[in-house]
């Protein structure tokens, strides 16, 4: 196993004005499950695919354990790779897939049966063995292509999206096993995917990015509790953070955020950090978490100064939460997660205290964290 | 003529023994220099040597540092025996190097054939059927898969023995590949292939129609070559034929398939006829015509030219503007899906969910996507 290191790494299409990847610098640690994440276009899989060595690298440097690959072809780069589309070979029976790269390679019969049937009991597949790849369904297949890389024992496993085309159900499932199985195996993964919940569910470490730009790269937890920008603060989390726009204005020795609908009052800890930042008298971005919205009478009561008023336009119920679509609270429709047995109800004007030891505060201009990482 | 079968014959005809003899090299070269007229490579031309006034040297074959030679008394033949013992010697050579390799025999085959193809294109006589010494002894005449191979990375040594001995050991059956241009190759593939996965088993799924196992099998080819080969490469594939009645018009339609899909579909690497009508349609008109209708529709507003939209509309559009499937894929709410299509309809007038105008959009962004790298 080895890890995977990128030095300054681009990506330009010819032809093309701007740079897909811009300036990557990463250093993934031997068995580290890193995470890319980010919209369509962000740059994550042509970033992986310059690790499998699918595509050139513009400029850079790319390493794996100790070895610089910039022109190491990718059957010689010690990787295996697994991708959204599974393209098993149709015409091989799952053991002859798994088999097939062993056989290139000119392993003994002996060690590939060996490796083939160790996989297979891994995966739970030691039935499907003889079968088509026809003959299979979706998460067969995945865990027949999961196979087809395990057996090559490499340095590092690539995966694009490999559960994308599963239904939910499966996909969950998948998740867990695939987690698993990294840590059973105690390999170097780099899994990219769209979807937030299996980025933060699976890696050690995400790393989100935009526009070919890597916006930050951290745990979940620090993702998800200190973004460094708007963006990902708003890519992170489901439903995403809210955002209102206001302006910072002190009172009294209190610092205030007030916006339409808006009037709370900061912790003296972040009050201190906008005042030495400047902030006073500007105009900043709230960033509010759906669940750090609370109706229970405890916290209302405790927090006299963070409560505001709005208008329920929508309650959906799913059961052990409630979402609720709130009007009258900047100009944008907030989204406040309360408890499922919560009597709110639509249309009804509700009193929420927002929990201001968790708020996220960003520069209106820069789209930046003012309160920085922690 | 096999071991020494040869040395016995020219000893009868001469009626006088031969000795064959090892020297070094350095030895047949110093013999050079008392001998004006022989070949200075042993192997030339029958190459004879004056080793001495008193013995001939005639070079049988050399490697890297010694010559096996026929040792003779430079009195005991006639300088019509000279010639005669020369001459058969350089048939004996020519001979072993034909029977030594016939891999070479048919790689030059399969080029003769290469070049035969693209001269009839180059002359536009795309019915033109195989000249029968190149049918690869009538292996021609059955039906067969064509893939059209074009790869991205520089060329190597030996890529065809390299390539083909991949590709004889990803289809386990004969297959023949012609190499055309500089890292363009044919491919013909068996059509066992296809039979194979028809018969064996049944789908989970629905009946697959032949495309749909022609996709398969290219894509699964293409993965193959991608990740065990050489990196990244574009992999076309037609239905059928029989190439000697064919192989030139199927070329024809590879080539124009691979450079459609390349200009139209740039991230695309598997590319399918079927699949490129309207592309095939659109590319033939006219570049002023083109450049008029895009300047008349986009000037209605540049909406269309929003990445998120084109990426939402790319996506619509590949799930058969299904909009529930649409969000699940670009993972986004129903409602912003439909929000955005809404704000598409406001601008431009085009409501995508009609057909009618989800064509005349399908139709734009084919045609954005060629005038936009102008």
């Amino acid at each position: 196993m080895a890890g995977v290191r990128l030095e300054h790494v681009y990506k330009k299409y010819p032809g093309s004005e701007t740079a897909s990847v811009t300036d990557v610098n990463l250093d993934i640690k031997d068995k580290e499950f890193l995470v890319l994440v980010g919209p369509s276009g962000c740059g994550k899989s042509t970033t992986l695919r310059m690790i499998a060595g699918l595509e050139e690298i513009s400029e850079g440097k790319l390493f794996i354990g100790e070895r610089l690959v910039n022109d190491v072809a990718p059957k010689d780069r010690d990787i295996a790779m697994v991708f959204q589309s599974y393209a098993l070979y149709p015409h091989m029976n799952v053991y002859q897939n798994m088999a097939f790269g062993l056989k290139l390679r000119k392993f003994k019969k002996a060690d590939i049966d060996k490796r083939v049937r160790e996989a297979a009991k891994i995966l739970d597949i030691e039935h499907l063995l003889d079968r088509k790849p026809k003959a299979l369904s979706g998460g067969q297949r995945q865990r027949v292509a999961l196979g087809r890389a395990i057996v090559r024992e490499p340095q590092v496993f690539l995966m694009d999206e490999p559960l994308s085309n599963l239904d939910a159900k499966l996909r969950g499932q998948m998740r867990a096993e695939i987690s698993k199985l990294a840590k059973r195996l105690e390999t170097t993964v780099i899994y990219v995917t769209h979807d937030q919940i299996e980025a933060m569910t699976m890696g050690d470490r995400i790393v989100v990015m935009k526009d070919g730009f890597i916006q930050q790269a951290a745990s979940p937890e620090e993702l998800y509790n200190n973004p460094v920008n708007m963006f990902v603060a708003g890519f992170i989390g489901a439903p995403s953070m809210n955002f209102i726009k206001g302006q910072l204005t002190e009172q009294g020795g209190a610092v205030r955020f007030k916006a339409t609908g808006v009037d709370v009052t900061l912790t003296e800890g972040r009050a201190q950090v906008v005042r030495e930042k400047g902030y006073i008298g500007k105009e900043v971005v709230l960033g509010i978490r759906p669940e750090d919205f609370h109706d229970e009478p405890v916290f209302m009561e405790a927090s006299p100064n963070s409560i505001v008023s709005a208008n329920v336009e929508v309650a959906e119920n799913l059961g052990h939460e409630k979402y609720l679509y709130l009007a009258g609270l900047g100009s944008d429709t907030v989204i406040a997660r309360v408890d499922g047995r919560s009597t709110i109800k639509e249309a009804q004007n509700v009193k929420l205290a927002i929990d201001m030891n968790k708020i996220h505060m960003f520069d209106a201009a820069t789209e930046l964290s003012v309160f920085e990482n922690k | 003529m096999s071991g020494t079968q040869w040395k016995e014959q020219l000893e009868h005809i001469l009626g006088s023994p031969l000795r064959l003899k090892q020297i070094k090299l350095t030895e047949w070269h110093k013999a050079t220099a008392l001998s004006a007229d022989s070949p200075s490579s042993p192997v030339q031309s029958g190459a004879v040597k004056v080793a001495s006034d008193q013995w001939l040297w005639f070079a049988v074959q050399a490697d890297g540092n010694s010559v096996e030679v026929l040792e003779l008394k430079n009195g005991e033949v006639t300088e019509t025996e000279r010639n005669l013992i020369s001459w058969s010697l350089l048939h004996l050579r020519q001979g072993k190097r034909a029977s030594a390799s016939p891999a070479h025999e048919a790689e030059r085959l399969v080029e003769e054939l290469g070049n035969w193809i693209q001269e009839a294109i180059d002359k536009g006589t795309l019915q033109s059927e195989v000249p029968d010494h190149l049918t690869a002894g009538g292996r021609l005449f059955a039906k067969m898969i064509p893939f059209l191979l074009v790869s991205e990375q520089s060329p190597r040594k030996n890529t065809y023995v390299e390539l083909e001995k991949l590709l004889k050991s990803f289809f386990a059956e004969e297959v023949m590949l012609i190499p055309l241009k500089e890292q363009e190759w044919l491919i013909l593939g068996p059509l066992s292939l296809l039979n194979d996965t028809e018969n064996e088993e049944r789908s989970v799924e629905d009946d697959e129609t032949e495309e749909d196992l022609l996709t398969s099998m290219c894509s699964a080819l293409h993965g193959m070559l991608a990740t065990e080969w050489i990196g990244e490469c574009h992999l076309a594939v037609a239905h059928p034929n029989t190439p000697a009645k064919s192989i030139v018009e199927t070329l024809a339609l590879l080539r124009e398939t691979v450079y459609l899909g390349r200009k139209f579909h740039v991230s695309v690497n598997i590319h399918l006829p079927w699949l490129l009508h309207l592309e095939r349609l659109l590319n033939s008109i006219p570049e002023p015509q083109r450049g008029r209708f895009m300047e008349q529709v986009l000037n209605r507003s540049d909406v269309l030219l929003e990445p998120e939209i084109l990426m939402t509309l790319e996506t619509f559009f590949s799930l058969d503007c299904n909009v529930s499937e649409t969000a699940k894929k670009l993972y986004i709410h129903r409602n912003t899906l439909l929000y955005r299509l809404d704000k598409l309809k406001q601008e431009t007038g085009l409501d995508v969910r009609v057909f009618r105008d989800a064509v005349l959009v399908k139709i734009i962004l084919l045609l954005y996507k060629v005038t936009k790298r102008k």
